[in-house]
């Protein structure tokens, strides 16, 4: 078992190309996607309307890119209608005098953020502007400024049931662990598919005539696939984390925990798939197809929360992307601990030891 | 030793083995001999345990296989007819991890290496890649994968499928020794009689899934004893003298080859007055005549009406 386990990882000292081209995949897809460090700010055309004064103009851009998260540009009316039509940007802002539009293509949280953003940024501008009308005074607002660096009382909120908490949705994160999921499937199936060369080539034959054990034999490819999906979805986190900078969250123990339920998942799923499949060719051409569906349902390409389709929605629950996203959102994103990941990890190991009982019996039929 | 009874082995509706009977003993090298798709890789596969026999029985010193695969797993080595061996490593890297499958390690591996190596004869190439070996050296180690765990009984299907005449003569030849010098006990499938002929003491000829003639090679050949093959080597293809010497009362089968035509006649007919006249008269030149002694060639056609490479 040792030897088989061992086998399989000099075979990928010989050819790793797969394997490095899967991590670099994911490291461009998270750079294009979710963007590198401050590059991550999502950029807002703004549409200035004639009502606003020039002097008024730069004034208001200045506040709203004073916010985290966002980043406001200067933009004619008919370039940003443009830009939405074309879906090259997802909304655009229109600032008057007293008020402000935003014109969108489709609802998304990203959205909903930027909304409260701009409310919240009006709201205080508004209310800035009613004082300094009434007291006259033209330190007004460099004293507000101090007092608010200098706070005589600060108050700090917690929420006691984090269900209730307000969202702080992280496209970063999301597109992170989207990604590297995503790309880690087709790793460990590839590498699972060794199985059906194996026994295309007549190795596997060779090997069954040993004195090593059916169960043997499973447990070496497994356990293999098993450690390099772990080993792949570790690494592109901790570049990320520490290259740059990209907050997954500090328990590091829980999100170990839901990496290797996933990969066990994954693996269980690769097992299924062998054993519907006849051929190493069959199930390369359904190894994409299958892992662009699950990432697509369960949430990796786009926040689960975005979607509305009752069906994709139903699908989603028996999918381990989901409850996977969904525990690696919570660690990093709403600082959950494993105690409260326990459901969502739970369900992915159930779904792996199903798809595990039926693919090995699948496999040994057809064999 | 080795025997099998009534093995039969049907996939959905075909027959690909249909109740042969069979046997090795200590020491003796057997030939399988038969055409593409006679059964015999299915017959290996069910003599070795890879496969089970829909009926049937494969006993090994009397014991049953079928019942209990690892009585001869432990003291078989086997030559499937593809290579299979890890082309991306090298020829000491796969024989390394064969051997230490078979519980190998330490100095016994590193010598049992060695000796496979050096029988054949890649010491010299064990440490580069085997996909860049030619089709003769990656047969070479494909044996040597089977011998790592010094086997009593080897079996091969078709080792030399594929491959240079040289390298085939050196197959041959490092079979040939284990057996008569190891002691190996070899089971060899081919549809080349040539290799059967040479290697083998004792053949079995297989066709539809059957074993249709059995013994040594001068009791098969002695079937056609009362036969005689000539062979006419021609400039091209005659149709018309093919169908003129069809008609001949002592010529028992026509076959035409790439060369020209082999007669299987009566023994003792004087019929190369008969074939000279007829070619003058069809226009044919006969570049060359030869009158044969049967081989085992001849006996599966008599047996089959067929060629072994049809």
């Amino acid at each position: 078992m040792k030897a088989l386990f061992l086998l399989q990882w000099q075979r990928l000292r010989r050819e790793p190309v797969l394997f490095f081209a899967m991590v670099l995949m994911t490291i461009l897809f998270v750079a294009v996607v979710g963007g590198f460090g401050s590059i991550s700010s999502i950029k807002v055309p703004t549409v200035i309307d004639d009502s606003v004064s020039e002097s008024k103009k730069e004034f208001w851009l200045e506040r709203l890119n004073e916010t985290d998260g966002y980043s406001f540009e200067e933009m004619e009316e008919l370039e940003a209608r443009e830009k939405i039509a074309m879906g090259n940007k997802p909304f655009a802002l229109l600032v008057m005098e007293n008020n402000y539009q935003i014109w969108m293509l489709s609802e998304s949280p990203e959205l909903t953020m930027l909304e409260q953003v701009v409310r919240q940024v009006y709201m205080n501008e508004n209310r800035l502007a009613t004082v300094e009308s009434v007291v006259d005074d033209d330190q007004f607002r460099s004293q507000v400024e101090n007092r608010l660096s200098e706070p005589a009382l600060s108050v700090t909120t917690e929420m006691v049931d984090n269900d209730n908490a307000a969202p702080t949705y992280n496209h970063q994160i999301q597109t992170l662990f989207g990604m590297t999921l995503f790309f880690s499937i087709y790793t460990i199936i590839f590498s699972l598919s060794k199985i059906a060369e194996e026994k295309r080539t007549g190795t596997m034959n060779r090997i069954i005539l040993s004195p090593v054990k059916k169960w043997q034999v499973y447990f070496g490819h497994v356990s293999y696939s098993f450690v390099l999906g772990i080993l792949q979805i570790i690494l592109i986190v901790l570049l990320f984390k520490y290259l740059f900078n990209f907050d997954v969250g500090e328990s590091t123990g829980a999100l170990l925990v839901i990496i290797a339920s996933f990969t066990f998942s994954v693996v269980a799923i690769g097992m299924l798939l062998l054993g519907f499949t006849k051929t190493q060719e069959q199930l390369n051409s359904v190894v994409p197809i299958v892992s662009v569906s699950m990432a697509m349902i369960g949430g990796a390409f786009w926040p689960i929360e975005a979607v509305s389709n009752q069906f994709i929605l139903a699908a989603s629950k028996v999918n381990p992307i989901t409850y996977a996203m969904d525990a690696l959102k919570g660690v990093s994103m709403y600082e959950q601990g494993l105690g409260e990941l326990l459901e969502p990890i739970a369900i992915i190991v159930l779904i792996g030891v199903l798809c595990m009982g039926v693919g090995v019996n699948l496999i040994e039929r057809r064999s | 030793m080795l025997e099998t009874t009534d093995l039969r082995k049907v996939f959905k509706s075909t027959v690909a083995v249909d109740e042969v009977n069979l046997y090795l003993n200590k020491g003796e090298s057997v030939g399988l001999l038969g055409p593409n798709g006679a059964g015999k890789s299915t017959t290996i596969s069910m003599i070795s345990s890879l496969s089970m026999p829909t009926s049937g029985d494969v006993k090994w010193n009397g014991e049953s296989v079928v019942k209990n695969p690892n009585v001869i797993r432990n003291v078989l080595g086997v030559v499937p007819q593809e290579i299979a061996v890890y082309e991306e490593l090298t020829a000491l890297e796969n024989l390394k991890f064969f051997g230490k499958i078979y519980g190998l390690k330490g100095e016994t591996l590193d010598q049992k290496v060695e000796d496979a190596l050096k029988i054949v004869g890649l010491e010299e190439k064990q440490k580069e890649l085997v996909k860049n070996y030619s089709g003769g050296m990656k047969r070479r180690i494909n044996i040597a994968v089977a011998l790592l765990h010094e086997p009593e009984i080897i079996i091969m299907d078709e080792p030399t499928v594929g491959i240079d005449p040289q390298s085939r003569n050196y197959i041959l030849e490092m079979v040939r020794q284990l057996n008569e010098e190891k002691g190996m006990t070899v089971l060899y499938t081919s549809h080349y009689m040539e290799e059967v002929e040479r290697l083998c003491d004792r053949i079995y000829i297989m066709d539809h899934g059957k074993v249709i003639a059995t013994g040594t090679q001068e009791e098969l050949t002695s079937i056609l004893s009362s036969e005689e093959s000539i062979l006419i080597e021609l400039d091209r293809p005659y149709p018309n003298l093919v169908k003129a010497l069809s008609g001949l009362e002592e010529v028992l089968q026509v076959v035409e080859h790439d060369k020209g035509i082999k007669l299987i006649v009566t023994k003792g007919s004087r019929l190369l007055g008969k074939v000279f006249q007829i070619a003058e008269q069809e226009d044919a030149q006969i570049a060359g005549i030869n009158v044969q002694v049967p081989t085992l060639e001849d006996v599966f056609l008599h047996l089959t009406g067929r060629k072994l490479r049809d």
